[in-house]
């Protein structure tokens, strides 16, 4: 409290009645205490903001971290379609490939198949025209039917003057047994007058003297001059296969001139012609 | 430079310059011929073959005697043996492979037949 001016006379107030005292006392403690109350108030205020703000970091750095995931998985996914595709590529590319490796190898064996047929044709073309009898002659060609083309009864008939087959040398059958079939009168004999190769479709080992499996004309340039008659073939050969009908044309075309130049060699005593005889040669 | 040695027994010349023909398709192959079983003896008795191609009917001495001796023979005993036959039966075959042949191809024969089958024997690719 501040003391009156110099000068002026004292005057003493009367001191507050007691209620207002009372009253006075109160609103300060009151005030003092709602002050305190306050402060708490804004302690925890600022305590829960403070919490918040923590709060708030975690999530942030929770979703700064969800972000980083997310472009990670962006990325795998990304690169999972790139290796999709890349797999899609390759397997049209080994398909493609292996496509070409199986015609290959299925082009490389239909040449060996066929290196193997000329193989044969050259050296069934070799035996028949280096018989220089006509016993070996017969030999060669009863073996190029066994062995090459699996004949196991047939017979070679030769044309005679009245145009009726007659068998010259035969395998598996008697000589009886096959001039006793009028070759003509078989299913194969229309083939044999228009000169063709016939194939029964039978089983050809099952063929028969009645109905031969196969019949093979013998022709001489144009001319015809009989016909080699497969009856029937060995159990284990039951059809003639397409590589078989390359043999069949060259016995067709080549049989009869082998066993007529061996039957002429052998005439002409096993000697060949002169040089004059060339030189003389009308034709 | 031969890598693999043959012997072809076969009595039919044919069916030899046939087999012979073929066997060229195998590459290092080296192919010797004997006329009958007695002939490929002789031919055994001088050299090691690493395969044996013979033919069942033969004058003389037959194929299945032939790998009989071939198979009481201490040097040749492991030698693969194909049989080739005009028999077809299942006896038959089985009479070839119960003298331990390796191999029974009937005739006729087809040569890419007797080359896969020689190839499978070899083990070449």
């Amino acid at each position: 409290m501040s003391e009156p001016p110099a000068g002026s006379k004292a005057v003493r107030s009367d001191p507050p009645p007691e209620d207002l005292k009372r009253e006075r006392d109160t609103f300060i403690q009151q005030f003092f205490r709602r002050g305190a109350q306050l402060s708490e108030e804004l302690l925890g205020d600022i305590e829960r903001l403070r919490q918040q703000v923590r709060d708030l970091e975690a999530e942030n750095a929770k979703l700064r971290s969800q972000i980083a995931s997310d472009t990670a998985i962006r990325d795998l996914l990304r690169k999972i379609d790139e290796l999709e595709e890349e797999k899609r590529q390759l397997l049209a590319l080994r398909t493609r490939s292996g496509g070409a490796g199986d015609e290959f190898a299925e082009r490389f064996a239909e040449l060996e198949a066929e290196l193997a047929n000329l193989g044969t044709l050259q050296v069934a073309s070799v035996q028949l025209h280096a018989s220089t009898t006509v016993r070996r002659a017969f030999r060669n060609l009863r073996e190029l039917l066994a062995q090459f083309l699996g004949a196991a009864q047939f017979g070679v008939y030769w044309e005679a003057d009245d145009a009726t087959l007659v068998p010259i040398n035969v395998e598996g059958i008697s000589m009886k047994e096959a001039r006793a079939v009028a070759i003509e009168d078989t299913p194969a004999g229309g083939a044999f007058q228009r000169n063709e190769i016939y194939i029964d479709d039978i089983d050809s080992s099952l063929g028969s003297i009645g109905r031969p499996a196969a019949l093979i004309p013998l022709m001489m340039s144009s001319q015809r001059l009989g016909a080699i008659v497969v009856f029937r073939t060995l159990s284990q050969k039951s059809r003639f296969e397409p590589a078989d009908f390359g043999l069949l044309k060259l016995l067709s075309t080549q049989a009869a001139s082998a066993i007529v130049h061996a039957h002429l060699f052998s005439q002409a005593g096993r000697r060949a012609p002169s040089v004059q005889a060339f030189i003389d040669q009308e034709d | 430079m031969a890598e693999y040695s043959c012997l072809i027994v076969e009595d039919s010349p044919m069916m030899r310059q046939l087999l012979v023909f073929a066997l060229a398709r195998v590459k290092g192959l080296k192919v010797t011929e004997a006329d009958d079983g007695v002939d490929g003896l002789r031919k055994l008795a001088g050299q090691k073959f690493d395969i044996i191609i013979t033919d069942i009917n033969m004058p003389i001495m037959d194929g299945l005697k032939l790998v009989k001796r071939v198979r009481s023979d201490p040097v040749h005993k492991d030698t693969p043996i194909i049989i080739i036959t005009t028999e077809g039966s299942q006896e038959d075959r089985q009479r070839a492979l119960s003298l331990s042949a390796n191999a029974y191809i009937t005739k006729p024969i087809q040569a890419p037949q007797v080359i896969a089958k020689v190839k499978e024997l070899l083990k070449i690719e």
